[in-house]
């Protein structure tokens, strides 16, 4: 599934990572990465989801995370 | 004394800022890096016997090539050899902090590590054993705390101690057999064929491993590079083999890996996170419904305190002006060189002063609202609105919050945009937001023609900017800076307490700018229109002979299909680009009112003057009740301090008979139009000049507002009178 179907609180592992070489390298950079760990924090608004990344909390665009491929922990 | 040259590196929000203001206090230094639009803060203090030279780098997650900043500082890095960068991390965050450092530590860089905010670490039941961290990495750890001096002894002595004996700690990195293996091979290439490019030759082979953009050209120009090149294509193509994913991703792969390692080795870290108190405030701040009240209840706080405060500070400079016009007069006696001062130099630069404490004080609640960690969630609550409507994200929304207060704060803050195109469409638009200069403009127009619908003229002017920005951000949208919209992803900070001397330090930054544009440019242009205005010798000031007159009198044909053709409107035009509110005045100039005193009336008195005329009977009170009570409707913001009520010249029946002479309701709508639309102020396009680095977006957001404000008034004035408004 993707990360923007995750509910809040789930914990979720990253499989792929599905945009274009500069902005796939932001995401790594930010922690946001294959095999990274992330938890949703909220996803109930019809815009940017808020993650857990290694106890950091960032903001993800829906559009952005409709392109990252998870799978549950 | 002996010289130290340090750099504070570290992610964006880790208190680098705070601890470059606790070391240097305002022995402080902001320009830019050479031929980019970052920002450069440097600074000095003492130590003990070191003089020590502070340099701030942008706050950065990682230092490959992606933004303008990283590369800044990877080129500080290699190219000027600070002594000993200090990487400030947040110990609650430390993983993810650790990323730079890792790649800090691969550019042979002497770096000290400084944990700040270790007690929101503690909160979160981190252990973090510094001592251990330390020695696994072969570099200084200290703990310390950016707000107070804890630890800040300790970390000063670490630095100079560093100082003397460097650590270089790139043997230290692991990143697996397979990439190091291959990382060994092409660094024996690189040393062989490689020359003159100062960096490690490891950090070279591990650039051209992922590709970076930059290191490639580099190695290109040298000239001798076909056998790195090839050798390092070859080796990637191999490892994406391996890897099943591109060399990058795997070297990005190695990086956490070892840092997890690291981790695991230094920090206990409690099985169940904890929630944490930022985590509490989030859960209403950023909820489904609360999330939007709670921003516009913070933005009317803001607009509410800057004016309450901020205008009648703004009446005294205002009154210090007029009493320093005055004494000129009185002194030197009507003449030219007294015209000169006062006309010109106190009417141009003085008329822009007005505005320095609103200025300032907007500044310093955006720095709190900034460091305290809200405006990011400001941002995220108002992304789905800036998509949906705009096509930009939710961080382009605090600039054009910015801009109802001033243009130029707004504009500055598109710095936070890493994407330059949204930063550019973000600085074209947000010079339609109804900024503070507007308003005496607004009031005086909406006194001498509608009475009855102050509150609903004046809401309109502002709902048609914000919808004006809307149509002309998704035109742009889809032609000049056509694309897909920037991707969004964004840090949220902590919460935190701002500390005063943040603030203060942040408020002082900003608003200096604005203080040294008033002093060059602003004066610079008040001098030219004083001078046209008063050629050639011998013509009144201002008057329809005076060259300015007859510009106006040539140009004015132009705006006859909106409905103002007449000299004076135009002149007021032309004088509104050095600064909107300027229109009030040059109407007063040319009425022969309010010669030397008040040019630019506070906001309120143009009601009062107006009700005055209407029902002479009725007095002060009524009128400003009425006024406070629509403005609220209108926007909040300039729900302002209508207490001040000070004798205007717009008290003078005989100056709105003029105006009224001027208009008729419908051209007067179309020219307020006009106005609120047409050419950004001068310091509005001067800042757009700083900050875009070229004279090529001034000029086109001069140009292309100039036609929106010319046809939305054409629509407003013909369309009116087809409909049979006169």
């Amino acid at each position: 599934m993707t990360l923007a179907m995750g509910n809040a609180d789930e914990k979720l592992k990253i499989l792929q990572v599905g945009h274009g070489e500069k902005f796939k390298k932001r995401l790594s950079d930010m922690g946001i990465y294959k095999d990274a760990q992330v938890r949703i924090i909220r996803n109930d608004i019809p815009g940017p989801l808020i993650l857990d990344i290694k106890g950091s909390r960032l903001i993800l665009g829906r559009g952005q995370a409709q392109k990252i491929m998870v799978e549950g922990v | 004394m002996e010289k130290i040259i340090i750099a504070l590196a570290g992610n964006p929000n880790v208190g680098k800022s705070t601890l470059f203001n606790g070391l240097t206090g305002m022995r402080q230094h902001v320009g830019n890096w050479p031929g980019k639009t970052v920002e450069r803060k440097e600074g000095t203090f003492k130590y003990n016997d070191y003089e020590i030279d502070v340099v701030d780098l942008p706050g950065n997650y990682s230092l490959t090539a992606y933004s303008i900043e990283e590369i800044v500082s990877r080129d500080y890095i290699v190219d000027e050899h600070p002594d000993v960068i200090v990487n400030i991390l947040e110990a609650a965050n430390l993983e993810r902090n650790l990323y730079l450092t890792v790649q800090m530590l691969e550019l042979g860089a002497n770096v000290v590590l400084a944990l700040n905010m270790n007690k929101a670490a503690d909160d979160k039941g981190y252990k973090i054993n510094a001592d251990r961290l330390s020695k696994l990495l072969g570099i200084p750890v200290v703990k310390f705390e950016a707000i107070d001096d804890t630890g800040r002894e300790e970390l000063l002595q670490t630095i100079v101690k560093a100082s003397k004996s460097p650590n270089n700690v790139i043997n230290r990195l692991e990143y697996g057999s397979e990439i190091d293996e291959h990382i060994g091979q092409l660094e024996k290439i690189v040393n062989e064929d490689i020359s003159g490019i100062d960096a490690p030759s490891s950090w070279i082979a591990l650039k051209l491993l992922e590709d970076d953009d930059e290191v490639v050209e580099k190695i290109k120009e040298s000239g001798k590079g076909q056998r790195v090149l090839s050798e390092a294509k070859k080796i990637r193509g191999h490892l994406d083999n391996i890897f099943g994913d591109d060399a990058d991703a795997a070297i990005t792969d190695a990086r956490y890996g070892f840092i997890a390692g690291l981790m695991q080795e230094s920090v206990k870290k409690p099985k169940i996170d904890k929630v944490t108190r930022s985590d509490i405030i989030d859960r209403i701040v950023t909820n489904k419904y609360l999330g939007i009240p709670i921003f516009l209840l913070i933005m009317w706080l803001t607009f509410q305190i800057t004016f309450t405060i901020g205008d009648p500070l703004g009446g005294y400079i205002e009154e210090g002006f007029g009493l320093l016009g005055e004494a000129i007069t009185a002194s030197l006696g009507e003449g030219f060189l007294t015209s000169f001062l006062v006309d010109g130099i106190i009417g141009g630069v003085g008329g822009v002063l007005v505005f320095v404490p609103i200025i300032f004080l907007l500044f310093l609640i955006l720095s709190v609202l900034e460091d305290s960690g809200y405006l990011a969630r400001a941002a995220f609550v108002m992304d789905r609105f800036m998509h949906k409507l705009v096509g930009l994200h939710g961080k382009s929304f605090i600039p054009m919050i910015l801009g109802f207060g001033c243009a130029v704060p707004g504009i500055m803050a598109t710095r936070t945009l890493e994407n330059e195109r949204d930063r550019f469409l973000t600085m074209l638009i947000v010079p339609f937001m109804s900024c503070s200069a507007r308003l005496p403009v607004y009031a005086l127009i909406v006194a001498a023609f509608f009475t009855a619908y102050q509150g609903w003229v004046i809401f309109s002017l502002y709902l048609l900017g914000i919808v004006v920005a809307i149509i002309v951000a998704s035109i742009f949208k889809k032609t000049i800076f056509k694309g897909m919209s920037a991707p969004f992803v964004m840090e949220l900070p902590p919460y935190r307490l701002p500390t005063v001397k943040g603030a203060i330090i942040h408020m002082w930054e900003r608003g200096v700018l604005f203080l040294r544009k008033a002093g060059t440019i602003i004066l610079a242009v008040s001098i030219i229109i004083w001078a046209l205005s008063s050629l050639p010798i011998g013509v009144d000031y201002a008057s329809q002979e005076s060259v300015t007159g007859q510009i106006g009198t040539a140009l004015s044909p132009i705006f006859a299909p909106l409905g103002f053709g007449e000299w004076q409107a135009t002149v007021a035009i032309i004088y509104g680009f050095l600064a909107k509110e300027v229109v009030v005045s040059t109407f007063g100039i040319l009425y022969g009112v309010g010669e030397e005193a008040s040019d630019e009336p506070a906001p309120s008195e143009e009601g009062t003057g107006e009700e005055t005329s209407a029902e002479p009977a009725s007095g002060e009170e009524i009128s400003t009740e009425g006024a406070s009570g629509e403005k609220t409707s209108a926007e909040g913001e300039e729900a302002t301090a209508e207490e001040e009520e000070e004798p205007a010249p717009e008290e003078d029946a005989g100056f709105i008979a003029a105006i009224q002479s001027l208009f008729t309701p419908l051209s007067a709508y179309a020219y307020l139009v006009f106005v609120l639309l047409y050419i950004p102020c001068l310091a509005t396009l001067a800042v757009i000049k700083r900050e875009t680095n070229s004279w090529k977006w001034p000029a086109f957001a001069a140009g292309y507002t100039f036609v929106v404000a010319y046809v939305v008034s054409f629509i407003v004035f013909q369309g009116g009178s087809l409909l049979g408004f006169a």
